[in-house]
């Protein structure tokens, strides 16, 4: 017995050959990837027809006072408070659109149903919503585009056809080139840099590292990527994880990336345990208040992320252009105040910009 | 029959001293092989793997599953079986983070997980000698509480501003890290406690044979209520670890921590069945857990292979526990 576990142990020790293959990186899928232009051009959108849905017999609100309720997935925590801000700051701005949040206080489907049912009972020109689930909430929504209702989703989508437009927060190429940029201007165009996931087969994680591949292989060539390595979405692991690549690499580690906003926090302080904040740079997806101490104390610089002030700040003014009539299926851009023009992408969505890189001179100020 | 384990050690053995270690503590010197192989082998394919801050990594890094393995020994030895102390451990943490940050006294922020895990481990204690409950079943509610409630009250957030003095995982003493020092002490504590005292034998004898124990006089009721307490104070323990290593506590636990922390005990030679096993076995378990992790990243085989090999593991040490038994009757 001691024989077979000491012999499959070794047997898997030396099994080291499959992984020395370069490409794809571990971790990554292999869809087609879309990778940015090196210098911020937006990418020229596929065409896609309209796939949104209209609503039935809508009054003609032009230019009128709108009363508008924002559902958001919950109530009372940071990142939402944050939206809601967005679409206030919006609405002051506008001076004719009447906007209030009232979300449920778990991210709870049926709470959120009941909501929007008793609010187009109770009467409201304009619906925002981020969905706790995509399919369960296409009734209700298709209910207040029958009830002429403008609807339009931001942060989590509805099924297509049950809203009008919906406010896209980030793409992965989008996000890719942030965290390719920001890595490139920490360590230099011949860094060697490494990866914490939470597993090779979480879809949004695979796609970024898919993305990032791409961007890098095209915009930041000399750069080297040594190893993805898994943490689950376990904060401890990250941590080991982080300080074993640490150990393994030595000097040859010029950064590390991590992919959520679990392990981006953990990296840090494995980096910042091991005293090589300034050797090693950690460039990472996460929430601002995961990061602040990381930020605060000159050890991470770069937090990538969207904004969601100006995430609820756009959708309030796709609202009021859906409401206004200025925003109709076909177009290609939407004007969005201070945000300037948004495109439209994949038929009925509009791209909010380039993702939120956090630093010190901003990261106080976001409380999600 | 699993009785006499415990007594093998007072009673003399005919057969000679190796081969009495090799039948008591064989588990435990299948994993110290194990972890010795894995040394030297990885050593020599990449020698940085011996180094001081690697060694630290492997030893102090997962010494919060160790801690916790203890406790879980004990309640498997004794027949039952906890899937709640992940969950336990994350309420534990923010317990303890809140008070450090609310300005509570540090003493007091690393002494109230002790005293919480002891008094919910009681009370599932309780359920489970008193209304005979099976531990399965009670320490499964209790999860769905412990992680609902934990995701109500903190509603997701983290806590951050944790007070320096407060990082008792991330200090050294006498240039050793703390983490690896909690782990040994509370394991040579633990083990010389079950070995050497009525009380820490009578654990092998309720989980062996529960009438013999009965028969024996041991009052197995009330010792199975104080066996969760004691598991509820190594979680406490744990938890000091697991809250005090980085900077940020999160509101969620670790995914399948529970499994992680039986995993140690089952590898570590701790009988599912009951009666057996010893804590330095759980201990090395853990600590094997930790450099199997670190020595897939140093040769590059990919983590998949850390599942593959635990579960290899786990119906190797079933094998070999079943195997013993049937030499030993």
């Amino acid at each position: 017995m001691r024989n077979t576990v000491l012999t499959a142990i070794l047997a898997l020790s030396l099994s080291t050959s499959a992984s020395y293959a370069q490409s794809p990186w571990t971790g990554a899928d292999d869809l087609p990837t879309n990778p940015l232009a090196c210098d911020g051009t937006p990418a020229a959108a596929a065409s896609m027809p309209y796939d949104g849905g209209v609503p039935t017999n809508a009054p003609d609100r032009k230019g009128k006072t709108i009363k508008v309720v924002d559902v958001p997935k919950l109530v009372g925590i940071g990142y939402f408070n944050a939206t809601s801000k967005g679409i206030a700051d919006a609405a002051a701005e506008m001076g004719n659109m009447e906007a209030k949040t009232d979300g449920p206080s778990k991210a709870n489907i049926d709470d959120q149903i009941t909501l929007i049912d008793n609010y187009i009972t109770s009467g409201v020109d304009g619906i925002l919503f981020a969905a706790n689930d995509p399919v369960a909430i296409a009734p209700v929504l298709k209910k207040a585009l029958a009830a002429g209702i403008n609807v339009v989703g931001y942060d989590a989508n509805s099924e297509p056809d049950a809203r009008q437009w919906f406010v896209n927060q980030a793409q992965f190429n989008g996000i890719a080139k942030a965290m390719v940029d920001s890595m490139a201007a920490e360590v230099g165009e011949d860094g060697a840099f490494a990866i914490v996931t939470s597993t090779f087969t979480t879809p949004n994680q695979a796609r970024w590292i898919a993305e990032m591949q791409a961007y890098q292989s095209k915009c930041h060539p000399n750069m080297k990527w040594l190893e993805t390595v898994e943490a689950q979405e376990d904060n401890i692991l990250s941590f080991n994880q982080a300080n074993t690549l640490i150990n393994k690499y030595g000097d040859e580690l010029k950064g590390i990336f991590g992919m959520t906003s679990v392990a981006t926090p953990a990296a840090a302080d494995a980096v910042t345990q091991a005293k090589q904040c300034g050797n090693i740079a950690v460039v990472g997806l996460a929430t601002p208040n995961a990061m602040k101490p990381y930020v605060n104390d000159g050890c991470v610089k770069s937090v990538v992320l969207w904004n969601p002030v100006d995430l609820g700040y756009a959708a309030a003014y796709v609202l009021r252009a859906v409401a206004d009539g200025t925003l109709e299926p076909g177009a290609t851009s939407v004007n969005a105040g201070k945000l300037g023009d948004l495109s439209v992408i994949n038929g009925s969505e509009i791209l909010l910009g380039a993702p939120t890189v956090f630093t010190k001179d901003n990261i106080n100020d976001f409380d999600f | 029959m699993t009785v006499n384990q415990a007594s093998i050690g007072a009673t003399p053995s005919r057969s000679g001293f190796l081969r009495r270690i090799a039948v008591e503590y064989g588990q435990e010197l299948i994993v110290f092989s194990a972890i010795i192989a894995l040394f030297i082998v990885v050593s020599i394919v990449n020698p940085r793997f011996i180094s001081a801050n690697n060694l630290t990594t492997i030893f102090a890094g997962n010494a919060y599953i160790a801690v916790a393995a203890i406790g879980m020994s004990m309640v498997i030895i004794t027949g039952h079986i906890d899937v709640s102390v992940g969950a336990l451990i994350g309420v534990l943490a923010t317990i303890s983070g809140s008070l450090a940050v609310a300005g509570y006294p540090i003493w007091f922020a690393w002494l109230a997980p002790v005293l919480v895990g002891m008094a919910i481990n009681s009370f599932i204690g309780i359920l489970v000698a008193y209304a005979r409950i099976p531990s399965i079943v009670v320490t499964l509610g209790a999860m769905s509480i412990l992680r609902g409630g934990l995701i109500s009250v903190t509603g997701g957030d983290w806590i951050t501003d944790l007070p320096s003095g407060f990082m008792i995982a991330q200090k050294r003493f006498f240039d050793i890290p703390a983490p690896l020092i909690f782990m040994v002490v509370l394991t040579v504590l633990a083990a010389l406690w079950m070995r050497h005292t009525p009380f820490g034998r009578s654990l092998y004898a309720i989980g062996g044979n529960k009438e013999a124990a009965l028969a024996t006089g041991i009052p197995i009721a009330r010792r199975t209520v104080m066996v969760f307490a004691i598991h509820g104070a190594f979680a406490g323990l744990a938890t000091i670890l697991f809250a005090t290593q980085l900077q940020v506590i999160q509101s969620t636990v670790p995914p399948n921590l529970e499994l992680t922390i039986i995993t140690a005990s089952v590898i570590g030679g701790v009988s599912i069945l009951g009666g057996t096993g010893t804590v330095i076995g759980s201990t090395m378990a853990a600590i094997l857990f930790a450099t199997i992790g670190s020595a897939l990243i140093f040769v590059n085989v990919s983590a998949y292979w850390l599942r593959a090999v635990i579960g290899l593991l786990i119906l190797a040490t079933v094998l070999a526990d079943m195997w013993r038994r049937r030499a030993k009757s």
